[in-house]
């Protein structure tokens, strides 16, 4: 068939740069960023952390195509900071606040456990021994 | 999340083997909402991908017992390490560290009585001994067998009686279905069997004082909707407080409900784990390209670097102090590196073991399991910029895992 590899949307092809940077001409401090491979998980949550900072005065990002596997940041800043720079801190914030809720995560996993909280039955079904074996008592769901 | 926000809190208010329910709070909408996605989509498992039917006597066309097939679950507990995507294995079509074959052999001979196919028929086919299509790959040394769980790859609920199987086809006396399957590794970006959650619930808001949704009603929609469970933990609206146009969510509800191929929590800290490899590929896309470094060379830079400061990169604690060492390190770096490098002493071929093109000073770093942040995003980005991990800048990246790996002993 003619159709392409699905794992093209998020495996970057051979030699092919995950970022491009665009310095814009016409407006002061900004850029456009093309990052390939990566779809709004990665732009909107870029963007809204981008738009939290006093020195950026404009983020937002648009996936041109649906059917091509990149998206457009576009970021102005004040001028005390280049628009690359602070991606680079928003990702390091972003690095850091997922840690830290990794940590927390962490905790609270270890906290049910001791409760007894993965004992429990999975799957909601009464545990009475053999009753598939039969044949015929299924979950039918259809 | 603003940085002027309160750390992120979590509260998880019911865990089962599968299925855990938290609060997440102090978070951006957008990263509660990456989260979600991430967990959905991004999370690798195995999944039966191509079948070879034998012999189907059975009422059901192949291509459907085919898709049926793989829609079946499979136990894909620490898929990242304990197997390799096809696309990046050095084996010629597949081997027993990229592709898991299955067997289905089932025919009905009693009368008057319909026979059930299920999953629990499926019999892996044992990793360690040759196929019978030059399947196996004897000399390759990969660590991902030793990190496989027992049943690694066997439908869920096998040998459990408490777990209902799955259903695959009814049959009748005199049919047969006779079936191969190679099982692979996968994202559900590529196919949706390959997404560790059968559901991810998301609310935030339950009283609507955001205004983020508009209600269709008769009369009055706060008379005729019902309130979600979730909002007995939040005050309800007062009408004498004018609207908060300016106000953020920042409660989130989610229960995250797998389909048995990985636990709740694995999901959890994958789904975590994946955003920050996303968020680090980006910063080392970021770094301008270095002057092409021969790998001796940018290895005794780094280091020095390593060797001077703290592995983490404490010139900026600031910045990188919490994330410097926290799991990604710690699983996707030094779990499998001192095997790696072990492995690479006696074998002699840590520089040719690679499937992904290193390219120049790249080579050490192309290496199948590639760099702990370069998993998905893969070969070019750990190999294209491997100069940037000797510089000074990425020595928060690169160090670690040069320690690990023995590069500056010698």
């Amino acid at each position: 068939m003619n159709a392409i590899n699905r794992y093209e949307l998020y495996v970057l092809d051979e030699g092919e740069k995950s970022v491009e940077v665009t310095e814009d001409t016409k407006i002061p401090n900004a850029a456009t960023i093309k990052i390939v491979k990566q779809d709004h998980t990665l732009a909107n949550l870029l963007r809204s952390q981008l738009l939290g900072y006093p020195s950026v005065l404009f983020a937002g990002y648009k996936a041109p195509h649906p059917l091509q596997p990149h998206f457009l940041l576009k970021i102005q800043t004040d001028g005390s900071i280049t628009p690359a720079a602070i991606l680079e801190k928003a990702c390091t914030d972003l690095i850091g606040m997922v840690a830290t809720l990794e940590s927390k995560f962490k905790r609270e996993f270890t906290m049910n456990n001791v409760e007894g909280g993965v004992q429990e039955d999975a799957y909601g079904v009464p545990t009475s021994g053999a009753q598939w074996e039969s044949g015929g008592s299924y979950v039918d769901l259809g | 999340m603003q940085s002027s926000d309160a750390e992120p809190i979590v509260r998880i208010r019911d865990l089962k083997k599968n299925s855990v329910n938290f609060v997440l709070e102090n978070v951006d909408l957008s990263f509660a909402n990456s989260f979600r996605r991430v967990m959905i989509a991004d999370i690798p498992t195995v999944a039966i991908d191509m079948v070879e039917i034998e012999t189907n006597t059975t009422v059901l066309p192949d291509e459907f017992i085919a898709h049926r097939l793989g829609m079946i679950p499979l136990v894909s507990t620490m898929c990242d390490e304990a197997m390799r995507y096809t696309r990046d294995c050095t084996c010629e079509v597949r081997c027993q560290y990229c592709a898991i074959e299955l067997q289905l052999n089932v025919a009905c001979h009693e009368a008057n009585t319909t026979m059930h196919i299920t999953s629990n028929m499926l019999e892996v086919v044992p990793t360690n001994k040759p196929g019978s299509y030059g399947s196996y790959d004897t000399d390759d040394g990969g660590e991902e067998l030793a990190k496989r769980v027992e049943n690694f790859g066997h439908p869920i609920g096998k040998d459990d009686p408490d777990v209902p199987p799955i259903l695959i086809c009814k049959i009748r006396m005199g049919q047969e279905l006779r079936v191969r399957c190679i099982a692979k590794k996968g994202i559900a970006k590529e196919h949706a069997k390959w997404s560790p959650c059968s559901a991810v619930a998301f609310e935030y808001d339950p009283h609507n004082k955001l205004r983020h949704t508009s209600y269709w009603y008769e009369y009055d929609a706060r008379a005729e909707w019902p309130l979600s469970e979730n909002a007995k933990e939040e005050d309800p609206p007062r009408d004498d407080v004018p609207f908060d146009y300016n106000a953020k969510p920042t409660k989130f509800y989610m229960e995250v409900e797998t389909d048995g191929s990985l636990g709740a929590q694995e999901v959890v800290h994958k789904g975590l784990q994946e955003l920050q490899t996303k968020l680090a590929n980006l910063i080392l896309g970021l770094k301008p390209e270095p002057p092409e470094n021969d790998a001796f060379q940018s290895g005794a830079g780094a280091g020095g670097g390593a060797l001077g400061g703290q592995p983490n990169g404490a010139h900026d604690s600031s910045q990188l102090g919490g994330w410097g060492m926290p799991p990604p390190m710690a699983s996707g770096g030094s779990a499998w590196s001192p095997p790696r490098a072990a492995g690479g002493a006696a074998g002699g071929a840590w520089g040719s073991s690679p499937a992904r093109t290193g390219g120049g000073g790249g080579g050490g770093w192309g290496s199948p399991a590639a760099a702990p942040w370069g998993a998905p995003a893969g070969g070019s980005a750990a190999s294209g910029s491997s100069g940037g991990w000797g510089s000074p800048a990425a020595q928060g990246w690169g160090s670690p895992a040069q320690q690990t790996n023995g590069w500056n002993v010698g």
